[in-house]
């Protein structure tokens, strides 16, 4: 055994003696494995373990990219639905821009019929303290009335109308008054899920 | 014949001696504000003589000297407070004796004495009270008032008692001395909660604790009792009734869904009337407090109709509602039990009026509230007493500044508390509306809707 592992160091030896002229010919020491074999070795059981981790990585990964992706979707949705909708001073009228917020909002309420929210209405500090209460309320009133509209049944939602009592923003300046002329949306019942089922 | 005459000197009197008389004040700004075709608004405070009253130092005997000056100087202030009078200063009793010299008042210029003794009584003291009518050097009338010690928490009331005594006297009308001012308080956290003031601005006292949205209190015309609306219990606003003698409250369970604001009581203690929105069925209900039973819809339709208040005799009441289809609230009034309603706010078409929370007044046919006349004034509100008999189509106007919202009678009928807004203050303020005289009640920015209470004299005191 020895014998033939040492073989073709011999032989190397004597093929560079003959090139090499005259030198006397080198001591030949039988060894090991040489230390950059042990690390070649060690290396590739390495390699092959952070191959194998990497694969699991990956597919830890992808798996839970995939459940990002649908709690993304689903804080998504569930952003979407409570987005506020803004209203103009005194109005109750549903803006474009309203309009817009509250189809974004459809497709979840289609597509998630267990979901129950309560429309809260609010006014800016401006107004009757009483009158505000009813301005609040209508304004609820005209959200729900909107999505009705579109098929979604009344019975899922429950208004309610804090008035000027609950500010967004507690200034007294028209940003602070035009964030606060609002309807939001709050999720009593039923979960939102990612998925198109429901 | 002989009363006419007495008056007459009385009058002639004060304007001999009287130190501020304030003549015919009419506004520079009557005929200003005409905006509305037909509606005639101005600042039309009426020439209102106003004698000269004197405080002669209240005595006391048998230990009731402590308390004499504290009595003495509460009557003092409620009778400058009620606006009648030219309440003269007071002069030391070296000065004026313990007898009184009618020649003294007389030169001094007072049409009006008021004297007072007391007398320690068990329990409390005995106040003996006497007007008398120093043209005609005489008493006029006399009293004797029952006022417990000055650490008990109804001394002062005891005392306001007696001053609007002084009231009755000498006009035969009400007085509101002994009266409180519900309201509620914003707290930081955008929570309210119930509290009192005496109508003198004393006893600031705190009356609820729910830590939650609790507003709108109504007295009972008994004074017993408050209703007001409170989300504590369900999360949506409801309304309860609190009673102030053993302070336990109970919601009222009206069965129906909606929100649940804006309480009043019926003049006769009966019902309480209130504004149902956001249900399946919005507007003002009804329901039977003795019976605890019968919700009875009034008003309401595809609008919002809020703030009932019902008039002296209970047969109509006045509300808020944009019933017109526009966004902005107008005041009309029906009768009590529902049907049509006429419009007594000064509506004109597209001109951006807003008018909003009513208060009948205690006697006549007046409704207070809060309003602009148009667009322009947004956010700006001032006080309006419209003249429901004619259809709103007198309208004054008693506030020329500033902010001023939600106005409630005193039981004078003479004076409104509201909600003002100035460069030197923010804070419930009092306006009597025949002289146009303002103070400040409390100050703070915190302070929402306050109801002023029914006269107190009879039931405040146990």
């Amino acid at each position: 055994m020895r014998i033939k592992q040492y073989l073709p160091v011999v032989a190397l030896t004597l093929l560079l003696s003959a090139c090499g002229g005259g030198d006397p010919p080198p001591t030949v020491v039988p060894t090991g494995p040489t230390q950059a074999e042990i690390d070649a070795r060690n290396d590739s059981i390495a390699a092959a373990r952070a191959a194998e981790a990497a694969r699991a990585a990956a597919e830890r990964e992808a798996a839970r990219r995939e459940q990002d992706r649908l709690n993304r979707e689903a804080d998504q949705a569930r952003a979407t639905i409570e987005a506020v909708v803004l209203f103009d001073y005194d109005e109750s009228v549903i803006t474009s821009a309203a309009e817009r917020i509250l189809r974004q909002k459809l497709p979840i309420l289609q597509n998630n019929s267990s979901l129950r929210l309560r429309l809260e209405g609010h006014a800016d500090e401006r107004g009757s303290t009483e009158y505000n209460l009813a301005l609040g309320s209508r304004r609820a009133e005209a959200v729900r009335d909107f999505l009705s509209g579109f098929g979604i049944s009344g019975s899922r939602f429950t208004t309610t109308s804090f008035g000027e009592e609950r500010p967004a923003v507690n200034r007294s300046d028209e940003v602070a008054w035009a964030q606060n002329r609002r309807v939001a949306f709050v999720i009593t019942g039923g979960t939102i899920s990612a998925s198109e089922d429901d | 014949m002989l009363r006419f005459s007495r008056d007459g000197m009385r009058m002639m009197r004060g304007f001999v001696f009287g130190a501020i008389v304030p003549l015919l004040v009419t506004s520079p700004l009557i005929a200003q504000v005409d905006s509305i075709p037909g509606v005639t608004l101005g600042l039309l405070y009426e020439s209102e003589f106003q004698p000269a009253l004197a405080v002669q130092p209240f005595l006391g005997s048998l230990g009731g000297e402590s308390v004499a000056s504290q009595v003495e100087a509460i009557i003092a202030r409620d009778l400058r407070y009620s606006d009648r009078f030219e309440v003269m200063d007071a002069l030391p009793g070296s000065l004026v004796g313990d007898g009184v010299d009618y020649q003294l008042w007389d030169q001094l210029g007072a049409v009006w004495l008021v004297s007072g003794s007391l007398e320690r009584a068990d329990p409390g003291f005995v106040l003996v009270l006497e007007l008398h009518d120093v043209v005609y050097g005489e008493v006029h009338e006399q009293g004797r008032f029952q006022v417990p010690s000055p650490d008990d928490e109804d001394f002062r009331l005891a005392v306001h008692i007696a001053s609007d005594a002084v009231i009755e006297w000498i006009y035969n009308e009400p007085g509101m001395a002994a009266s409180r001012i519900a309201f509620s308080l914003r707290t930081t956290q955008g929570n309210q909660d119930l509290y009192l003031i005496d109508s003198d601005g004393e006893n600031f006292r705190r009356l609820t604790n729910y830590d939650d949205l609790t507003m709108s209190p109504s007295w009972s015309p008994d004074g017993k009792r408050i209703a007001f609306s409170s989300r504590k219990t369900t999360g949506l606003p409801r309304i309860f009734e609190l009673d102030l003698e053993t302070s336990g409250d109970k919601m009222l369970d009206a069965g129906r869904d909606g929100d649940h604001n804006t309480p009043i009581y019926s003049p006769n203690g009966r019902d309480v009337t209130f504004s149902i929105t956001g249900g399946n069925r919005s507007g003002i209900f009804s329901y039977d407090m003795e019976r605890g039973c019968c919700l009875t819809h009034l008003s309401g339709g595809r609008w919002d109709d809020i703030s009932p208040t019902y008039s002296p005799d209970g047969r109509r009441l006045a509300f808020n509602s944009n019933r017109l289809g526009t966004q902005y609230p107008q005041i009309y009034v029906m009768s009590s039990t529902g049907g049509e309603a006429d419009l007594v706010s000064p509506y004109l078409f597209g001109q951006g009026g807003y008018y909003t929370s009513p208060d009948w007044a205690p006697v006549g046919d007046h409704v207070a509230f809060h309003g602009r006349l148009t667009d322009g004034q947004r956010g700006r509100f001032n006080i309006l007493v419209a003249d429901v008999a004619d259809q709103g189509r007198r309208l004054r106007q008693l506030t020329w500044e500033g902010n001023n919202e939600e106005p409630s009678w005193a039981p004078d009928g003479r004076h409104l508390v509201f909600v003002g807004d100035r460069d030197w203050g923010t804070g419930l303020m009092v306006v009597d509306t025949a002289t146009g005289t303002y103070r400040m009640l409390r100050r703070g920015i915190d302070v929402r809707v306050p109801d002023w209470s029914p006269s107190l004299g009879w039931a405040g005191l146990r």
